[in-house]
């Protein structure tokens, strides 16, 4: 089934390349400076991880990336293109899953397919991508039924049905329980390994950071800049209390300025 | 805290409302009562002759038929005990018993002690006369007035509709219309009454103008909001995935504007409910507000009693419609409230 999805793209997701990116908001007439000069070069198939405080421009970056807004300053290639409008090629994953309410799984799901015009053809699509992060007994259910896990569970499969080649994910998981994260953690890295996206993660979640990415790069308060960058070459699945993944995640507090605290 | 308040009693539920429709001997004897009260509507316009000097010719047609719901609800008293379907029935009986007794009321102050004074205060007899010798003139006047009706709601919606979308999205349309709406939106649609009675053709078409007015407000207005509040999430979401700005109108924008766009069409229906009867009582020589106009001027109150009727079942008919469409195309809502 991950091959129905995957089989159109036999290239291993796309390329990212960040140059001197800057970003600036409007904030009641003030010019207020999210993003400074952000370079990042993201290969294909790599799982990389934005960490940062919260507020820090770690969602505008995603929102650039995903050309939802266009940066101030810089620019942003993906295969060596320049990113100026949203394509289904680089889906996003939200922190609330935005499921249509009015909709049923089965149709949220079929969201990118339809807007497309392909529904007809790729149809079956749909059911893989449910069955990949199992929801097949709830296709017909409508959102207001699901539970958050559930939710976030469909806001994947509405992602991962236009076979993506770059995933964006900004904080997926940050509104479930602690547990339902867990297993969605999981879950995530058996999806990137066997699906071959690029993924780029947003989180505030240190151990998250390390458990999912190959490398993490650390950024500031806003403006947003990169302090560091941290890689985790260790093979999946990881375990928290691994000698090594402690020592990991204790240079990454020290990056964030958080090390005594800890 | 908690265990504390977990233990006080609560009142149990089958009291109050509810016993009415579970226990089989309980709705026995309110179908019973129900039947009873109705017979004794029936004895009482039968034997207790009517007031000197008074010719009600229905009098005796009358008291046959609430024998015959009496009868009639007795009977399905009876069937509710084994069948189930009947056991809903019952769910009234306390309203067909107040009602009885309201029949009484009625029928003792005005055929048989004559203490209202007439024509303004006639009998139920005299109103049963009406639908038996004028429902000809009745059933075209209920024609009439529901092909205006829906005529004019049927177009003021539809451009409603379309004009509240065009300005929830486009920003020109916003600016040329917004002025215009908020000038000539706020003016009662009978306002227009008079002009419109000029300068239309006929008055057929002037009362369709005036309604579909009516009714175009209150739907441009919500639908707009509707599509002006829609959360920007959702556009994000279908940006990404692909999009076209058609398909972010018609399948984002409109769907979720609906709920507000019930609103909008609720409260319209509701206007043309009132331009409806005062375009048919200054314009139009047909349908239920004329009807009454004419009742009025032959002082035939019964008439009139017996139209208002009509027009209260046509209009609490079309807003239960309306409602039941809403429940389908919005089943997806939680907590709808019930009509």
């Amino acid at each position: 089934m991950v091959a129905a999805i995957a089989s159109d793209h036999a290239v291993r997701g796309s390329t990212l390349t960040l140059r001197e990116v800057s970003h600036r908001f409007n904030f009641e007439g003030q010019p207020l400076p999210v993003l400074d000069r952000i370079n990042l070069q993201v290969g294909r198939g790599e799982f990389v991880a934005l960490l940062g405080p919260s507020g820090c421009g770690k969602s505008t970056l995603l929102r650039l990336v995903a050309g939802l807004d266009t940066p101030t300053a810089g620019s942003l290639l993906t295969e060596g293109r320049k990113i100026e409008a949203p394509d289904p090629s680089r889906v996003v994953v939200f922190q609330d899953p935005t499921l249509y309410p009015w909709r049923t799984v089965w149709s949220n799901v079929a969201l990118g397919l339809e807007a497309r015009g392909l529904l007809r053809t790729h149809r079956g699509r749909i059911e893989d991508a449910l069955r990949l992060v199992g929801l097949t007994g709830f296709a017909n259910a409508y959102p207001h039924q699901l539970s958050g896990g559930m939710a976030q569970r469909a806001a994947l499969a509405r992602a991962l049905v236009n076979d993506p080649k770059l995933l964006i994910l900004d904080e997926p998981l940050g509104q479930l329980d602690s547990l339902t994260r867990i297993t969605m953690q999981a879950e995530l890295v058996s999806l990137w390994q066997r699906s071959s996206f690029t993924a780029l993660l947003v989180t505030h979640d240190v151990e998250e950071a390390l458990l999912l990415a190959g490398r993490v790069v650390v950024l500031s308060d806003r403006p947003a800049r990169i302090k560091a960058e941290v890689v985790n070459s260790q093979p999946y699945p990881r375990h928290r209390g691994d000698p090594h993944f402690v020592e990991l995640r204790r240079e990454v507090f020290e990056h964030l300025g958080l090390d005594e605290a800890w | 805290m908690s265990s504390v308040i977990d233990e006080v009693p609560r009142p149990s539920e089958k009291s109050g409302f509810g016993s009415f429709e579970s226990s089989t001997p309980r709705s026995l004897i309110g179908g019973l009562s129900a039947a009873a009260a109705w017979s004794m509507v029936a004895a009482l316009t039968a034997f207790w002759p009517d007031k000197l000097e008074s010719d009600w010719a229905y009098t005796g047609s009358f008291a046959i038929a609430c024998g015959v719901l009496a009868v009639a609800l007795a009977l399905a008293a009876f069937a509710g005990v084994r069948f189930v379907a009947f056991r809903r029935l019952q769910r009234l009986s306390p309203w067909l018993f107040a009602l009885a007794l309201f029949f009484v009321a009625w029928e003792a102050v005005t055929a048989k002690l004559g203490l209202l004074p007439l024509p303004f205060f006639p009998p139920p007899q005299a109103i049963l006369e009406v639908a038996i010798d004028d429902w000809g003139r009745l059933a075209e006047g209920i024609f009439a007035s529901a092909r205006l009706l829906a005529t004019g709601y049927f177009i003021g919606a539809t451009v409603g509709f379309v004009t509240g979308v065009a300005i929830g999205w486009s920003r020109l349309a916003g600016y040329w219309i917004h002025p215009v709406l908020r000038f000539i939106g706020p003016l009662p649609a009978t306002a227009w009454l008079p002009l419109a009675f000029f300068v239309f053709p006929s008055s057929f078409s002037a009362s369709i103008f005036l309604i579909a007015l009516a009714t175009g407000f209150p739907v441009t207005v919500l639908t707009w909001s509707g599509v002006a509040c829609v959360k920007s999430a959702y556009y994000d979401i279908a940006r990404t995935l692909g999009a076209t700005q058609r398909f972010l109108v018609f399948k984002v924008a409109i769907p979720a504007a609906l709920p507000h766009v019930f609103v909008g069409l609720f409260m319209g229906l509701g206007n043309s409910f009132a331009v409806l009867v005062v375009a048919e009582m200054l314009g139009v020589k047909a349908g239920l507000g004329w009807y009454l106009q004419w009742a009025q001027g032959w002082a035939a109150y019964a008439n009139m009693y017996a139209a208002l009727l009509l027009m209260a079942l046509l209009c609490s008919g079309l807003i239960t419609l309306l409602f039941r469409l809403r429940d389908r195309l919005l089943s997806w809502q939680k907590g709808l409230v019930r009509w």
